[in-house]
């Protein structure tokens, strides 16, 4: 009974690892094909059951005059938009997440709470809402087709996360930790910095992944709110369509785009793993 | 409702290395039905280990667990009737409390009517009648509880009801309701009551029988007077009782004569030969008393200092090495500079090695 | 040197938080403040530490407007009851945290901190982590942090509560050792408590709170012997003392119309009338010749049973020495020490203590 009961969890373990991996390995081998082996069946072992071409890839690294997209502009502006806004977000997001959680504000019926919903309504709207108020901002201040402009966008879009998440975060401090600093001689300012904020880090880890995952998948602002001066990667790899789907170079930009996923993810992990996140406070 | 024994049980985490370090060390023990039984140790003592045996939670490296005579070792927790209440009240909020009452017997099938008849009688009992219909969200910490030790109630099959450090989360003004109401449920269902507990006032308090253990040991089973007059160890002394025990080493002079320093008390233990080395002598403070002169198995001691407690005075006296500490009555005189102490010889354990003679 | 409080209010919902404290702390003594849970011994410490501003009134400190200077630049320290540490620090910056704070002399601050750590005992701790620590350890980490500032208030809001029995036991006299007699006994030291017989044993000046207002202060043995009123001797109290409605008429001393007394010699003076009569559960003795009560529930503190009784619609408490097992509903017989009865007026003013004069 134990043995059958073993070998089930082990096989629905193995089962979602391959749900998972499969695509992985499919969008590798797809961006080393070309169109023959694309439309001509499954194929899945290279050399063997196909040529493998770097076509897919070199397509994303040549300039427009030879038909290719040239991505390395585009993903340095998306990489400085996306850690930039995330950055900002996070220290505006730190900062108004304390004060939420550790003053009491009052306008009316209006309360922290109803404040910390507010920073979060804004998520709740489909973005098609706030397509057309912000194209009219960044155009009145000039800021339409430039990496500041972007950059003011998403903060907007990230900054609720990062309050979101930290208020909660900060409520589960106990605000005696912040009196005993103010007891030992810190004023407000220092007992925030030197205080609150070293045993906040794991907190701000997790919101600025946040951050970072929803500024770096974002499609539909980038494409609204730029032309052609500044392009970021997801509006540049859409350019790729054509008649014919060109899914090997798909895949490559793909992988590519998920790059920095994968290593702020791997960083974050170690972090967790060595017992930062969990425990630093009771 | 059943008897639980547990046959030379041990458990180790890692019990197939060389070396197993044991978190329970061997031990049998056996709950009677309907007994009021505590668990008391420090934290770290192995008594959570215990309990998960007993629930299931964890299988026992060496020894079985016998239900009724029934080996329920390798059986799951859920197919073992062990109900269990934890720290904190484990209540289905949106329900409402004779939902949560009935929740059990809905999952095992029970005719409408039956349960019905089981809910309102347990809720009767609990002093939750009045309050059935509310959503179970809304009621205090301690009727809370109470639902949490109801739905173990309603269910006759449940061999015995596993509390651990229940009253943690409770306001001291409940505490003493829901105490009472232990009690009498105890009283009424003869449910084997099994209370897990690091403190030694809820578990005198609340049980007949205290298991008492260190570093994965039982040190002393048996009832309050008896963990409180003759501690078997010289650990259920300290712990058991404020003050702790005074203890003090000692050489065995002859068969019933102990030396103290340069003191000779005789006691009523019989120390033969055997028994000589490691010898230490424990009395309590409430039995030493204060004498006008000197006498038999008395003590002229240096008076460092005299607490008023109000109720009571503690005394802390000191002679060369030997530190005492007295409780006496709020009346009793006591002289401010030397005080002749009587250690009543009755009251004198003698220890070897830590194990009372 | 002094500090003083005038007439703080602080109310920051519709009942009073403080009502109209008055009080002087002298330099070099011990203040208790005792009172139950949410009678304002928190929020009171945090006015002085000025953590929290009172609605209206003054505190003075050294002749200056301590109103006026923010938390951080008053020379305060304090000690919570939950074990509040920086957790990013480890033990021996956590202590010297403060000193840093202050730019204090590196020299000096090694000095100071390890003083400090050697007074706590937790010397061979300092590299380790707050997380890695016990909860005992954690609230000496705190305790060590106040006594290296040498601040000349010190606050302290029931710091062992949340410590096991018998943790608390030793740590109290230790408590005692460290503030009292050492090189920063000119500074004022104000522990709150909820446990009476810890303020006795701390046994320096009492200041009774309740719902935010001042009942009495004094020594703790006046405090003790003579309670201002109904609400005193219940509060200086564990278990609170027994009153019960009586009247004195006829030469007799009658409890609730249900059990009589000879008047007793001393109690001879008094007018006859309505009177609330306190008697301490201590003051109560198991007596064969006794009346009847029956057992609520039989409570083991250390080494005492507390039983509460009723007979009839009486309520009381009787303190039993040494540990005994009571089942719920027994039959006892008891009896009043009449030598010790207290008499309260109905509006719950002392009328007369047997320790008057």
């Amino acid at each position: 009974m134990p043995k059958l009961y073993t070998f089930i969890k082990y096989f629905c373990v193995i089962l979602w690892s391959c749900f998972v991996i499969a695509p992985f390995l499919w969008a590798i081998s797809t961006s080393f094909k070309d169109f023959n082996s694309v439309t001509g069946g499954a194929t899945y072992i290279p050399w063997l059951q196909f040529e493998p071409t770097l076509d897919g890839w070199s397509v994303l690294f040549k300039p427009g005059s030879q038909g290719g997209i040239n991505i390395i502009g585009p993903y340095f502006n998306s990489i400085f938009v996306t850690f930039t806004a995330s950055f900002i977000s996070i220290a505006l997001g730190t900062l108004s997440a304390y004060a939420l959680s550790r003053y009491t504000f009052k306008a009316g019926f209006v309360q922290n709470n109803d404040i910390t919903f507010f920073f979060i309504s804004q998520r709740i709207m489909p973005p098609v809402v706030l397509a057309i108020p912000f194209f009219l901002f960044l155009s009145t201040l000039g800021l339409l087709d430039s990496l500041a402009g972007l950059i003011l966008v998403y903060i907007v879009l990230l900054m609720p996360i990062a309050v979101w998440i930290m208020v909660d975060f900060f409520n589960r401090v106990p605000k005696e930790i912040d009196e005993t600093a103010l007891i030992d001689g810190c004023n407000p300012f220092q007992a925030f910095f030197k205080v609150v904020l070293p045993n906040s880090i794991p907190g701000m880890i997790v919101a600025g992944l946040f951050c970072i995952i929803f500024g770096w998948i974002d499609f539909f602002f980038a494409f609204i709110l730029t032309f052609t001066n500044v392009q970021l990667l997801p509006v540049k790899i859409v350019a790729l369509n054509s008649s014919i789907t060109p899914w090997w170079s798909l895949s490559a930009a793909a992988l590519v785009s998920v790059a920095p996923l994968i290593v702020v993810a791997f960083v974050v992990e170690r972090f967790l793993s060595k017992g930062n996140l969990s425990g630093a406070l009771k | 409702m059943a008897k639980i024994e547990l046959n030379n049980i041990a458990h180790s985490y890692n019990p197939h290395d060389a070396n197993p370090l044991f978190a329970l060390k061997e031990m049998s023990l056996s709950w009677a039905d309907g007994g009021r039984y505590a668990l008391l140790g420090p934290s770290g003592c192995g008594k959570t280990t215990m309990l998960n045996i007993m629930s299931g939670l964890v299988t026992p490296s060496h020894g079985r667990v016998m239900f009724d005579q029934k080996d329920v070792t390798h059986t799951i927790t859920e197919e073992r009737n062990i109900a269990q209440v934890f720290q904190f009240p484990v209540i289905y909020g949106t329900m409402s409390v004779y939902e949560n009452l009935a929740f059990p017997l809905k999952c095992r099938h029970f005719a409408d009517d039956q349960i019905d008849k089981k809910v309102k009688e347990v809720a009767e009992i609990l002093n939750l009648q009045d309050f059935l219909k509310n959503r179970a969200k809304g009621l205090t910490a301690d009727q809370k509880q109470l639902i949490s030790l109801g739905r173990g109630l309603v269910r006759e099959d449940v061999a015995a009801i596993l509390m651990d450090e229940p009253l943690t989360v409770i306001d001291p003004d409940l505490k003493f309701r829901l105490r009472r109401k232990l009690k009498e449920i105890n009283a009424k269902y003869k449910t084997t009551l099994i209370y897990v507990t690091h403190d030694q006032n809820e578990a005198m308090t609340f049980a007949d029988n205290i298991i008492v253990m260190d570093e994965g040991e039982v040190v002393q089973a048996g009832s309050p007077k008896d963990l409180f007059e003759r501690p078997q160890t010289t650990f259920v002394g300290y712990f058991i009782g404020s003050p702790a025990m005074n203890l003090y080493e000692c050489q065995a002079d002859n068969t019933n004569q102990v030396s103290l320093g340069m003191n000779t008390i005789s006691v009523q233990t019989n120390l033969d030969q055997k028994n000589t080395s490691n010898l230490k002598l424990g009395i309590r403070s409430e039995y030493i008393t204060v004498e006008q002169s000197s006498g038999p198995n008395t003590i002229h001691a240096d008076v460092i200092e005299v607490e008023d407690f109000g109720n009571y005075k503690l005394i802390t006296a000191q002679q060369d090495s030997l530190r005492i500490k007295a409780k006496v009555k709020r009346e009793q005189v006591v002289p401010t500079d030397k005080v002749f102490l009587k250690f009543p010889a009755e009251h004198c354990c003698i220890y070897a090695n830590n194990k009372l003679i | 040197m002094s500090l003083n409080l005038g007439n703080i209010i602080f109310k920051p919902t519709e009942q009073y938080h403080l009502n109209d404290i008055t009080l002087n702390f002298e330099p070099g003594k011990m203040y208790t403040i005792l009172g139950r849970t949410l009678s304002g011994k928190t929020t009171l410490l945090k006015t002085i530490a000025g953590l929290l501003s009172p609605d209206s009134g003054y505190i003075q400190f050294e002749g200056k407007d301590f109103l006026a200077i923010p938390v951080w630049q008053r020379n305060v320290a304090m000690v919570y009851q939950q074990f509040i540490n920086y957790p990013h620090l480890n033990v021996k910056q956590n202590i010297e945290f403060p000193l840093k704070q202050r730019k204090m002399d590196p020299n000096l601050i090694e000095k100071e901190v390890s003083d400090a750590i050697q007074k706590v005992g937790l010397k061979g701790f300092e590299e380790r982590k707050i997380q890695e620590l016990s909860g005992g350890q954690q609230q000496r980490v705190a305790l060590a942090r106040s006594l290296a500032k040498k601040a000349k208030i010190l606050l302290l809001d029931e710091p062992l509560v949340n410590l096991d029995y018998k943790l608390r036991e030793g740590l109290r006299e230790e408590f005692k050792k460290l503030f009292i007699g050492s090189e920063a006994s000119q500074s004022i030291f104000v522990y709150a408590s909820t446990d009476p017989l810890e303020a006795m044993q701390l046994n320096g000046d009492i200041i009774v709170i309740d719902e935010g207002k001042i009942l009495q202060t004094g020594s703790a043995k006046d405090v003790f012997e003579n309670p201002a009123n109904a609400k005193v001797a219940e509060i200086t109290n564990d278990p609170a003392m027994n009153l019960n409605k009586g009247k004195i008429d006829n030469n007799k001393l009658i409890l609730n119309n249900e059990i009589q007394f000879n008047l007793p010699s001393n109690l001879q003076s008094m007018p006859s009338g309505d009177y609330l009569v306190g008697i301490r559960a201590t003051d109560l003795y198991l007596d064969d010749q006794g009346f009847d009560f029956q057992v609520d529930i039989s409570e083991i503190s250390g080494s005492e049973t507390f039983l509460h009784l009723h007979h009839q619609d009486i309520k009381c408490v009787a303190t039993i020495e040494g540990v005994k097992s009571y089942e719920v509903d027994e039959h006892v017989k008891i009896n009043f020490d009449l030598s010790k009865i207290y008499l309260f007026k109905e509006s719950g003013e002392l009328h007369y203590s047997p320790y008057q004069n």
